[in-house]
Parts: C-alpha cells; sequence; structure tokens
C-alpha cells in the first residue's frame, strides 16, 4: 500500500451500477523524497472510499486486484482506501 | 519480491477492520523509482532493518486473516546482516 494524501473528491451522476454509496478520493501518492518532507508527489490518483477520509487526510492505497478484495461482487476498483493513518514515525537513515 | 529497508511505522484507528491488530510498517525499497510501501509485518521486523517484501495479496491475505483484506505487501524474510570475509 502507498501513503498517499487527499486533496479533493469526484462525484459521478452516471456511473458502474456495481459501484453503491461510494465516496472517491483524488489523492496523491507519496514519493519516498515526501516521506523525508519535501512536496513532491506520484500524479494524481482517484480512491475508493468507504471509511470517511476528507481533504488533507492521509491515507493508505490499496493496489492492484487487492484493492477490489474487499466488495462481494466484482467491482471496477484499483485504488482502495485501506487506512486513514493517525501517526507516521519515520527515521531517514540511521 | 523486493529488497526494501524498514524506515517507519503508521499508527491507524479507522481502517480495514481485518488490520485490527497488525503491525503496519513503511519499507522503502532499494529501488530508487519504486515507492515505499506499508506492509504487514509477523516476523517482528525493526526500523533500520532490511528485509525482502512480497506482493502476493493471497499471502497478505491469510496473514490478515481475512479473504476479504485488501491488504497487498507482506515482509517475507529479515535479511541476515553483512558479514565480513
Amino acid at each position: 500500500m502507498r501513503i498517499g494524501t487527499v486533496i479533493g473528491r469526484v462525484t459521478l451522476s452516471v456511473r458502474s451500477p456495481r459501484y453503491a454509496g461510494e465516496r472517491l478520493l483524488l489523492t496523491l501518492p507519496w514519493k519516498r523524497e515526501t516521506l523525508s518532507g519535501e512536496a513532491k508527489f506520484d500524479p494524481a490518483i482517484v480512491v475508493y472510499d468507504e471509511l470517511g477520509a476528507n481533504a488533507g487526510q492521509q491515507i493508505a492505497i490499496s493496489e492492484g486486484r487487492e484493492a477490489a478484495c474487499p466488495f462481494p461482487k466484482p467491482t471496477p476498483v484499483d485504488a482502495y482506501c485501506a487506512a486513514l493513518i493517525d501517526e507516521i514515525t519515520y527515521k531517514s537513515e540511521l | 519480491m523486493r529488497i526494501a529497508t524498514i524506515r517507519g511505522q503508521v499508527t491507524s484507528t479507522v481502517k480495514h477492520p481485518s488490520f485490527a491488530g497488525q503491525r503496519l510498517l513503511i519499507a522503502v525499497p532499494e529501488s530508487p523509482d519504486v515507492a515505499p510501501q506499508i506492509v504487514l509485518d509477523n516476523l517482528g521486523a525493526g526500523i533500520g532493518q532490511r528485509v525482502m517484501i512480497s506482493s502476493d495479496g493471497s499471502e497478505a491475505r491469510k496473514m490478515a486473516g481475512d479473504e476479504s483484506s485488501p491488504a497487498r505487501w507482506t515482509v517475507c524474510g529479515i535479511i541476515d546482516p553483512e558479514v565480513a570475509p
């Protein structure tokens, strides 16, 4: 899972019938430079959220096939908000 | 599988239920182009240790004990420290 910072929401009026009650977060995934405090991010992605993250929140983004595992039926999701991060402990070099 | 160094950990209250009680560590892969990953660990890897991480989601779901878990990356080994020849 990558770490990401939520910067906004996406809303869809016309959407896949497999989506139900979704929140879609526009999210900047972190690069390694982000961990040491630089404002560098990977290109923004849309993340499916069931936990209620808001703009500015750090989240854990599950990607790939595993992103669809929480759904009982096949759902077109390849990025899923798996956790809202409270605190990050990071040591760059020892 | 990738070689990575454990550089930290994250704490989370609101999370997928399968992550309850799991250690969530930050692994920075040695390939410079790969982003840091949050990994599940049940081997006791510590900050600063080099580990091997795997993106096998099937193994991650077993570790989380929940077939609906979105977990993907796990620590599958702690690399032995280099010894002088």
